[in-house]
C-alpha cells in the first residue's frame, strides 16, 4: 500500500527491477541472515532438544540427558497449573495490548499536533520504559500497597480501597496496569512515527470536503497507518507474552499463582523445580503460540502486498 | 484559550509520568520512608544521600551503559536497514520467511539466549567485553528493528527508488542517497528502541559480565538491593541519575524526526 | 520454490554446524598441573554495599595471608543458580563458591563439587546442623563460617505503650499481636512470599510445632499453617505479607507500621543505624511455655567445584583460612552472623548481647535439606504455595496441605 493514493501508477520498466533485484536482495539482507543464524539458530535448537530429555542440574555439568520424547510436554498439560498460567497469561496479553495500544494511539495522536511543548512531553512520555525494572517495579508494589499505598490513599478517597497485590482477584489487573504504563512509550512512538509519515495535504484536501475530526481520523489516519498499526500489534503481541521481570518484580508470580504467566512459569519450572525439560517444553509451546499469530499476520501481509501489486 | 492543548499536555504528562515523581520522591527521602503511615507527598526532610552515594559509586556504569547502547544503535542500524530495503522493496525469494524467521526467534525466552549466548561467547572470549554486549543486545533489536522499517519502507513510493536506478545509480548507491534519507523518521524511531532496550537490559548483562571489567547501569544498581538489605534511596537516586543522560538523548533524537516522508521528493 | 529450499538447507546446515561448534565447550583451565595456583575466582552473591564491603575484607584478609590472589564475582541472588549451571556447563565454574544451604545441595547433586577433607578441612566443632547442610551424600562438600537465623524483634516503645510484654509462646503472641493493631498499623510482620523466603519464615513455626517436611500434610502442620493463618485473618498481621519479601518486611517495622516482625540477624546493624528506633530480640515463640523453636538454618556455605588439581588446591587453601576462628568472628560481627562453631559462637555472645536470642537459637536450628537433601526444592515450592493457598482464602488449610503433599511426594 503506497501513499500515492490519489496519483496514478507510474509505468514500470519490469525487465530491469527483475534482473537486478534478486542477488542485491541477497546481499541486503546477508548480514541479518547470518545474525540469525549464528546467535538464534543454536538456543532455538538447544531449547527444542531440551524439551525433548530430562534434563537435570545434574546434565548441566555432565552433559548427559535422557531422550524422553513427549514426556515433558505430557506432564505440563497434565500440571494443573497448566490451565492457570494459560488463563492468565489470555488476559495478561489482551489486558496489556488492548490498552497500550488504545492509550498509545489517543497520546499519538495529541501529541502529534503542533503545539507549544508537544515535542519535549512526548519524549517525556517516553521515560518509563528508561527505567531499570527493578525500579519501577518497586516503585509500583508501594503504589499499590493495600495500606499505605498512593492508589489506595486516593481510593479512599472514595472510600474504596483496593487489596491490589494480596487478593487473587486483583493482583492479575494490577501487573497489567504495570505492564501497560511501561508498554506505553512503545506504541506512542512507533504510532506517532507512522502518523507523521501521513502527507498533511491529506488532512487538508479532507478538511476542505468538510470533514469533522473523527472522520479524518477514520477515514484518512487509521486506514494510512494499517502497516505500522500491524507491526506493532504483532510485535506488542510478541513482548507482552515474554513480559518476565515486570510480573517476578511486582507478584513474583503469586499469590497463589494468580499472575502465573507460561512465560514466568516455565522460568519457575526450570529454576524453581529444576525440571528444565518442562520449562523449556512451555516455551516451545510459546514459540508455536507464536508462530500462530505470525502467520495471521503474514497473511493480512500478502494480502496488503497483492492490495499493492494489483 | 490559545494554550488549552499544551495546559492538557503538561496534565496527561503529569498523571502519566506521577510513579517517575514517586521515584524522584523516593531518591530524596530515607529508605523506606515512604511506607510510613503518612508518605511524605513532598520530600521536606529531604537528603540527598542518595544521590552522593549513586554519583560516586556509579559514574563509570553509566558511561558503560551509553557506550553499550549507542554501540547497539550502530550496529542493529547498519544490518536492519539493507535488510529491511530488501524486503520491502526489492524483490526477495522467501522474503515472507525471513520476516515469518524474525518474528519467531524474538519468542526464545531471555534466559534460553543468555545461557546460549554464555556457551558462544565463552568459547569465543567474548565475555566482559563491550562488543560481546553490544552483538547480545543486538539480538533483542535487531529483529524488531527490521520488522519495524520494513513496515515504513514498505510505504516509500517506487518511483523513488526507479527514479534512481533509471539515472544508473547502483542499488548501495539507491539505497544511500534515496532511501536512508528518507526513511531518517523511521530509522531514528528504530534507533531510539534499539538504546532504550540495550540501555535497560539487564539479563545479558549480568550473564555476560563477570564485574572484573565493567558492569552496566541495570546491575550496578544492584549495589544497592541485597539479598539482605534494600537502600531504596540509593537505587532511586541511581535509577534518577541514570535517567538523566537517556532522556537528553531521547529529547535531541526526537527533534530529529522530520514530518512528512515524502514531501517534495516526488511531484504529485 | 527452489531458491528457497536451497536457502533453508543451507542455513540448517551452517545452524548445525555451529550447534557442534559452540557445543565443544573449552577444557577446564589449570588441568593436569599439581602447583597450587596464585590465582582464583570466587562467587558469592553478597551484592549490597554494606555484605559486599564487610565480605571484601574477608577476602583481602584471606588473600594476604595464603598469597593467593582473589578474583571475585558477584551476582545478585536469583542469578546465583543460572550463573553456576552456566558454568557447570561451560565448565567455566568458579574456583570457590558461596553460596546457600539449598542451592549447595543442587550443585552438589550435579557432581560438580570435591569433599572437603581433600583439603584437610575438618568439621570438628561445628555445630551440628551446619555440617549437615553441607553434607550431600554422606560427604561434606561446604562449610559455612557463619550462620543466620530468624528471630521476633519487636519495637519497645510500642510494646511499652500497649503495656504489652515481648511474647513467648503461640497464645501470647496472637494476644500482643492483637493489642498491637489498629488502625493502619500491624502488630506482626513476615514474609509469605510464593518462594524459598516464604518457606522460610514459615519452618520456625511449622517446625517447632513438631511437623516434618516429609509429611506436609500432618495434623501438626495443619495446626501451624491454621495458626499463621489465623494471624492474618483476624487483623494481626497484614495481608500484605504474601507480597513481602523480608527486606520489605523490615521496612514495615522501620516505618512503624508493624510492631513486631519476624526476621534475621542481618538487619541488626540496619535497626542500629535507626537512632529514633529502640528495638528487642527474642526468640521465635513456641507452641507451648517451656519448649525451644526450631529455625531453619541459614548462612552461605563455602564449596570447592572440580576445576583442576592447581586451583583446586588453592581455592581449599582460602577456605581453610576463610573458617579461622578470627576471620569467622569478624565476618559475624561485620555481617550480623552467627559463628559457625560451638565455642566461638558462645564467645561471640559474650562479647556482642544483642545477638544472644540467635545463638541460642542456632543451637536447635534444623538445616532445611537435612533430610530431604536435593528434593527439598520441591517441597519447600508445595509447602509456600500451601502457604499463599491458605493466606489468600483459596483453600482451607487442610486441603492446600493436602495438595502440596501430593504435589511433592511424587
Amino acid at each position: 500500500m503506497t501513499l500515492t493514493a490519489t496519483g496514478v501508477r507510474a509505468e514500470r520498466p519490469t525487465t530491469t527491477r527483475r534482473r537486478g533485484g534478486g542477488y542485491a536482495g541477497y546481499a541486503f539482507l546477508a548480514p541479518v541472515l547470518l545474525y540469525v543464524v549464528v546467535f538464534f539458530g543454536y538456543p532455538l535448537v538447544a531449547n527444542l532438544v531440551m524439551s525433548a530429555q530430562d534434563y537435570t542440574v545434574r546434565s548441566f555439568y555432565t552433559g548427559e540427558a535422557p531422550f524422553v520424547g513427549f514426556a515433558n510436554y505430557a506432564a505440563v498439560l497434565a500440571n494443573p497449573l497448566f490451565t492457570t498460567a494459560v488463563l492468565n497469561t489470555v488476559l495478561f496479553t489482551v489486558g496489556s495490548i488492548a490498552f497500550q495500544f488504545g492509550i498509545g494511539l489517543a497520546l499519538a495522536v495529541f501529541f502529534s499536533g503542533r503545539f507549544l511543548g508537544s515535542a519535549t512531553l512526548r519524549s517525556l512520555l517516553l521515560l518509563p520504559w528508561l527505567l531499570p525494572l527493578v525500579v519501577s517495579g518497586a516503585v509500583w508494589r508501594w503504589m499499590f500497597d493495600q495500606d499505605h499505598g498512593v492508589l489506595n490513599a486516593v481510593l479512599r478517597l472514595v472510600d474504596a480501597p483496593v487489596p491490589w497485590l494480596t487478593s487473587t482477584e486483583w493482583a492479575l489487573p494490577a501487573v497489567v496496569i504495570t505492564n501497560i504504563w511501561i508498554g506505553i512509550p512503545f506504541n506512542l512512538v512507533v504510532l506517532h512515527g507512522g502518523l507523521k509519515a501521513i502527507p498533511p495535504t491529506l488532512y487538508e484536501a479532507a478538511e476542505l470536503d468538510g470533514a469533522s475530526g473523527w472522520q479524518r481520523f477514520r477515514f484518512v489516519t487509521w486506514p494510512l497507518l494499517r502497516p505500522v498499526t500491524g507491526i506493532v500489534l504483532m510485535l506488542g503481541l510478541v513482548y507482552t507474552i515474554k513480559v518476565f521481570d515486570v510480573i517476578m518484580v511486582v507478584t513474583g508470580g503469586g499469590p497463589a499463582n494468580a499472575t502465573q504467566t507460561l512465560t514466568t512459569w516455565s522460568y519457575a519450572l526450570s529454576f524453581r523445580d529444576f525440571a528444565f525439560g518442562q520449562g523449556a517444553a512451555v516455551g516451545n509451546l510459546l514459540i508455536l503460540v507464536a508462530t500462530a499469530f505470525g502467520l495471521l499476520y503474514l497473511r493480512s501481509l500478502r494480502a496488503t502486498l497483492a492490495e499493492a501489486a494489483s | 484559550m490559545r494554550h488549552a492543548r499544551t495546559v492538557a499536555g503538561v496534565l496527561i504528562v503529569a498523571v502519566l509520568l506521577f510513579p517517575l515523581y514517586w521515584m524522584v520522591n523516593a531518591s530524596l527521602q530515607p529508605s523506606g520512608a515512604l511506607l510510613k503511615p503518612s508518605p511524605d507527598w513532598f520530600p521536606v526532610a529531604g537528603t540527598l544521600d542518595g544521590y552522593r552515594k549513586a554519583l560516586s559509586t556509579q559514574g563509570g556504569h553509566l558511561l558503560s551503559s551509553v557506550l553499550i547502547a549507542l554501540g547497539t544503535v550502530v550496529v542493529s542500524l547498519a544490518i536492519a536497514a539493507p535488510a529491511s530495503y530488501a524486503l520491502a522493496q526489492l524483490k526477495v525469494r522467501g522474503g515472507t520467511s525471513i520476516v515469518f524467521a524474525l518474528l519467531i526467534v524474538q519468542m526464545i525466552p531471555g534466559i534460553v539466549m543468555a545461557n546460549s549466548l554464555y556457551t558462544v561467547f565463552g568459547n569465543l572470549g567474548l565475555i566482559d567485553s563491550y562488543l560481546g554486549l553490544v552483538l547480545a543486545d543486538s539480538t533483542a533489536t535487531i529483529p524488531f528493528a527490521v520488522l519495524l522499517l520494513r513496515a515504513f519502507m514498505v510505504s516509500i513510493p517506487r518511483e523513488l527508488s526507479e527514479a534512481s536506478r533509471v539515472d544508473g545509480a547502483g542499488h548501495w548507491r539507491t539505497f544511500f542517497s534515496i532511501i536512508v534519507p528518507v526513511s531518517r523518521n523511521a530509522m531514528v524511531t528504530a534507533g531510539l528502541f534499539s538504546f532504550l532496550f540495550a540501555w535497560a537490559d539487564f539479563l545479558f548483562a549480568v550473564t555476560l559480565t563477570t564485574g572484573q571489567a565493567f558492569q552496566p547501569i541495570t546491575v550496578g544498581i544492584y549495589r544497592f538491593v541485597g539479598n539482605q538489605s534494600a537502600d531504596w534511596n540509593g537505587v532511586m537516586a541511581t535509577a534518577v541519575l541514570a535517567s538523566v543522560p537517556a532522556a537528553v538523548l531521547l529529547v535531541i533524537a526526537q527533534r530529529f524526526v522530520v514530518a512528512g516522508l515524502t514531501s517534495g521528493a516526488v511531484k504529485d | 520454490m527452489s531458491a528457497t529450499k536451497r536457502g533453508w538447507t543451507l542455513s540448517m546446515t551452517a545452524l548445525t554446524a555451529l550447534a557442534l561448534t559452540a557445543c565443544a565447550p573449552t577444557p577446564a583451565p589449570g588441568g593436569g598441573s599439581d602447583a597450587v595456583a596464585t590465582t582464583i575466582t570466587e562467587l558469592d552473591y553478597y551484592a549490597d554495599e554494606q555484605g559486599s564491603a564487610a565480605w571484601q575484607k574477608i577476602l583481602d584478609a584471606c588473600s594476604k595471608q595464603t598469597g593467593i590472589t582473589i578474583e571475585r564475582q558477584t551476582v545478585p541472588t536469583a542469578q546465583m543458580l543460572p550463573k553456576v549451571l552456566q558454568g557447570a556447563s561451560s565448565k567455566t565454574l568458579p574456583h570457590l563458591l558461596f553460596t546457600d544451604n539449598p542451592t549447595l545441595q543442587q550443585v552438589a547433586a550435579t557432581g560438580a563439587l570435591t569433599p572437603l577433607t581433600d583439603y584437610g578441612i575438618a568439621t570438628d566443632g561445628y555445630y551440628e546442623s551446619i555440617i549437615k547442610a553441607g553434607t550431600y551424600q554422606d560427604k561434606v562438600y561446604g562449610l559455612a563460617p557463619g550462620v543466620n537465623g530468624l528471630a521476633l524483634m519487636y519495637n519497645k516503645d510500642l510494646l511499652t505503650a500497649a503495656g504489652v510484654q515481648p511474647p513467648t509462646t503461640w497464645d501470647e503472641l496472637k494476644a500482643a499481636a492483637t493489642k498491637l493493631s489498629g488502625s493502619g498499623k500491624y502488630g506482626l510482620a513476615f514474609s509469605a512470599l510464593p518462594s524459598e523466603e516464604g518457606t522460610w519464615q514459615f519452618l520456625p513455626f511449622f517446625w517447632s510445632n513438631g511437623a516434618d517436611l516429609a509429611q506436609l500434610d500432618s495434623a501438626k502442620s495443619a495446626e501451624a499453617l491454621k495458626y499463621v493463618t489465623d494471624l492474618v485473618n483476624s487483623g494481626a498481621a497484614s495481608k500484605s505479607v504474601v507480597n513481602w519479601s523480608q527486606n520489605d518486611v523490615a521496612d514495615q517495622f522501620v516505618a512503624g507500621n508493624a510492631a513486631m516482625m519476624v526476621n534475621g540477624s542481618w538487619n541488626l546493624a540496619r535497626l542500629d543505624a535507626e537512632k529514633a528506633l529502640k528495638y528487642g530480640v527474642v526468640p521465635i515463640p513456641v507452641p507451648k511455655a517451656g519448649g525451644k523453636p526450631t529455625v531453619a538454618l541459614g548462612g552461605e556455605v563455602g564449596a570447592i567445584p572440580a576445576t583442576g588439581g592447581g586451583t583446586q588446591q588453592a581455592a581449599g587453601k582460602v577456605l581453610s583460612c576463610i573458617l579461622t576462628e578470627p576471620t569467622m568472628v569478624e565476618w559475624s560481627k561485620a555481617h550480623a552472623y552467627v559463628p559457625s562453631k560451638v565455642d566461638v559462637a558462645k564467645k561471640f555472645g559474650e562479647q556482642i548481647p544483642a545477638m544472644q536470642a540467635f545463638i541460642d537459637e542456632v543451637g536447635t536450628a534444623r538445616s532445611r535439606t537435612a533430610e530431604l537433601g536435593e528434593k527439598y526444592p520441591k517441597v519447600s515450592a508445595a509447602l509456600a504455595a500451601a502457604l499463599q493457598s491458605t493466606l489468600t482464602g483459596q483453600q482451607p488449610a487442610e486441603q492446600a496441605l493436602a495438595q502440596a503433599q501430593q504435589a511433592s511426594g511424587s
